[in-house]
């Protein structure tokens, strides 16, 4: 490899995003603490070492990300915005716990964490930081995954939380995190920081919501560690709801233990640039994972899916179903690879992508991937795109409903489907009005019955 | 009197291969026709072309319904003017719910012959006696359009949006396949309720069974995109007997 190929991989940062550390260090939480002045500043350097990806690199091959993040941009700074206004996002219903954050900044005015049951533990990452400095060393420290966007979350984050459930403890209410941006004039950015551990045999619904506030530009850079104890059982639930103006590259690692079991939902109904990476780490045997997710760019908005399941031990069940209807002249992109490891015996695996061209200006890009080195596994993928169905469009039609109204019913239907195996029913109603609004001709449709 | 469905010499074509070979057919007010005809003879062909299926082309001929010139229309508008096809084979359709979508349908040609749309408990109420009549649970009207039915259910569930639609003219398109007895049993019943003396239907099947539960007026055997022979339930008995290529041979 000629160090002028790795050279066109990736690109240099523009001046004022690589000489950002600099001049934000000094305000930084932590800055006082010397194990995480340097953690930052180490992974800041990794982060210029390692550069921006550009489309050359295979991982961003239909992704300009460059134009999204290499741009100055400021730290985003915490937005006054009307309170009242924000409990339209709230998800959970009335039992639900809450972390809100608005760019970034927690905002506890409308965080309510009360009468958690013993043994879990939420704790703002500023918090954190300043009650348990080396415990997030640990945490930040020990996500080395060469990522030059994770290196730069390292560096600059100033938000986010730590969610610990102790063994065997299962939470009933479900706890929702809720990130809103506010657009300022200029491009600004945050960079929050998640890590959620559930002991053995703990529980835990989750739900992670991202809406614009105000619309406007703001990159959200965001870093979730997982890790699943054995037997634990998480739901997690994502809505993202941002603005055409918006970017987001989220990247989520997760391990799982011996007999774990998650339900990872993903609805991804609005940002102008949309990157969502998981990573999974099947640990031990026995454990079942579901990516669940429906992705629906309108406009020039781009969406990116970017999946990797590890199968490092036997007899784990893994499944991905995710969909996308692609409009106007919006663009999708979907890369799935499952790696069964050579001890992953009896490993049954599942991948489907399928994709809906509603506009001949729409586009989308999949490729799913297979990568095997045990001998008795069942493993298998399919990938399609495709129009509106013409039976069932022909079926609909047979029955009296006009031709625009049925084919807004089909799109509807296509990615509503997904969304039955969501389990918020709060949740699911916002995430219903949000494909209604972007299904074209969605106001032909009666709402009642369909959200 | 203007007869509810006159079919006069019907040519045809799906990819360039003729189907339908001259077809013709009355069928009056309030009359049931079966038409039986061995598999590839253009009975199912028949029934797309009638409800304005994609991808048939009509080389000659003409088909009046109540007097509009059907093929000119397009699928919904003719199921607004009263034309409902039962299909061999329903669609299944995720993320649609059965009872919403009835209603949409229901909605929708209320709406294209200018009448309100309807109460949403006359609705229930309706939907609810219907659903008795087919014999399907409140359970399959919440869940997703077909999705998951068995073959029956499938089938009640035309007969279902029928009931709730109440064409002036239906056609069955092999309803009875598939089926097995109490189910064929539920669906006749189903079907002779709705008869009356201002709907007629048109029972497409391959097999006499059906015709034992839905008495005919006049029964067609169709052989090689034709009907080949008319006459009175008896016919269908004979067939039954002597199978189609004794009909088959008098082409």
């Amino acid at each position: 490899m000629t160090s002028l190929a790795v050279a066109r991989r990736r690109a240099e940062p523009v001046p004022e995003l690589g000489s950002l550390f600099e001049r934000v260090r000094q305000r930084l939480p932590g800055r006082e603490v010397e194990t995480l002045a340097r953690i930052r500043e180490t992974a800041f350097a990794r982060f210029l070492e390692l550069g921006i990806p550009t489309q050359k690199a295979e991982e961003w091959k239909f992704s300009p990300v460059l134009r999204v993040i290499n741009r100055p941009m400021a730290l985003a700074r915490r937005p006054d915005l009307p309170l009242a206004e924000l409990s339209r996002w709230f998800a959970g219903g009335t039992s639900a716990r809450r972390l809100v954050f608005a760019n970034g900044h927690p905002l506890p005015e409308l965080s309510h964490l009360g009468g958690l049951p013993e043994g879990v533990r939420i704790t703002s990452l500023s918090r954190a930081i300043a009650e348990m400095p080396g415990r997030v060393a640990e945490v930040l420290a020990g996500l080395d995954d060469g990522r030059s966007f994770t290196f730069l979350n390292t560096a600059l984050t100033e938000c986010g939380a730590l969610i610990e459930v102790a063994d065997g403890v299962e939470v009933e209410a479900p706890l929702q995190l809720l990130f809103l941006s506010a657009g300022e004039a200029s491009a600004t950015m945050t960079h929050p920081r998640l890590y959620l551990r559930l002991g053995e045999k703990a529980s835990l619904h989750l739900l992670e919501v991202h809406a614009a506030a105000v619309p406007g530009p703001v990159l959200t850079n965001l870093v979730f560690q997982i890790d699943l104890g054995a037997g634990a059982r998480l739901v997690r639930e994502k809505l993202q709801l941002g603005d055409e103006a918006t970017s987001f590259l989220g990247r989520t690692v997760m391990r799982l233990e011996t007999g774990a079991r998650l339900l990872d939902n993903v609805a991804t109904l609005g940002g102008g640039f949309v990157r969502n990476e998981s990573e999974l780490v099947l640990d031990g045997p026995g454990i079942e994972a579901l990516l669940n997710g429906v992705y629906m760019p309108r406009g020039h908005e781009h969406v990116d899916t970017l999946i990797r399941v590890h199968h490092r031990a036997p007899r784990c069940h893994s499944n991905q179903f995710y969909k996308g209807v692609i409009e106007d002249k919006a663009h999708a992109a979907f890369a799935g690879k499952i790696i069964v490891h050579r001890d992953a015996q009896k490993t049954d695996a599942y991948q489907a992508n399928n994709n809906l061209l509603v506009s001949d200006e729409a586009e989308v890009d999949t490729k799913p991937e297979l990568e095997i080195y045990a001998d008795d596994v069942r493993c298998s993928h399919g990938a399609t795109v495709g129009d509106i169905d013409a039976q069932a469009l022909f079926y609909l039609r047979s029955r009296g409903l006009p031709k625009e109204a049925a084919e807004s019913l089909l799109v509807y239907a296509y990615a509503g489907e997904v969304l039955e195996r969501f389990r918020d029913p709060v949740l699911v109603g916002l995430a219903r009005q949000a494909v209604l609004e972007r299904v074209p001709g969605g106001e032909m449709l009666e709402a009642e019955g369909l959200v | 009197m203007t007869p509810m469905l006159e079919i006069r010499d019907l040519h045809v074509s799906v990819e360039n291969r003729e189907i339908l070979k001259g077809f013709s057919l009355t069928v009056g007010h309030g009359e049931v026709h079966a038409i039986m005809g061995p598999n590839g003879s253009g009975k199912s062909t028949l029934a797309y072309v009638l409800a304005g299926r994609e991808g048939y082309e009509v080389t000659s001929g003409r088909v009046e319904f109540l007097g509009q010139d059907l093929l000119a229309m397009e699928p919904e508008e003719r199921a607004a003017a009263g034309l409902f096809l039962a299909m061999q084979y329903p669609v299944e359709i995720p993320g649609v719910a059965n009872m919403y979508f009835i209603r949409q349908a229901l909605n929708a040609i209320r709406k294209a012959r200018g009448e309100s749309e309807i109460a949403p408990s006359e609705f229930m109420r309706k939907l609810r006696s219907a659903a008795k009549l087919v014999g399907i649970r409140d359970e399959l009207l919440k869940r997703d359009v077909n999705a998951g039915f068995s073959g029956g259910e499938k089938k009640r569930n035309e007969i279902l949006q029928l009931a709730m639609l109440e064409p002036k003219f239906a056609i069955l398109d092999e309803t009875d396949s598939g089926l097995d007895i109490d189910a064929l049993r539920t669906v006749a019943e189903g079907v002779n309720a709705l008869r009356s003396p201002e709907r007629s239907f048109l029972v497409i099947t391959h097999y006499q069974r059906l015709l034992n539960y839905v008495a005919p007026d006049v029964v067609h055997v169709m052989v090689d995109g034709r009907i080949q022979r008319s006459g009175g339930k008896e016919l269908a008995l004979e067939l039954e007997e002597k199978g189609y290529e004794a009909f088959g041979e008098a082409a």
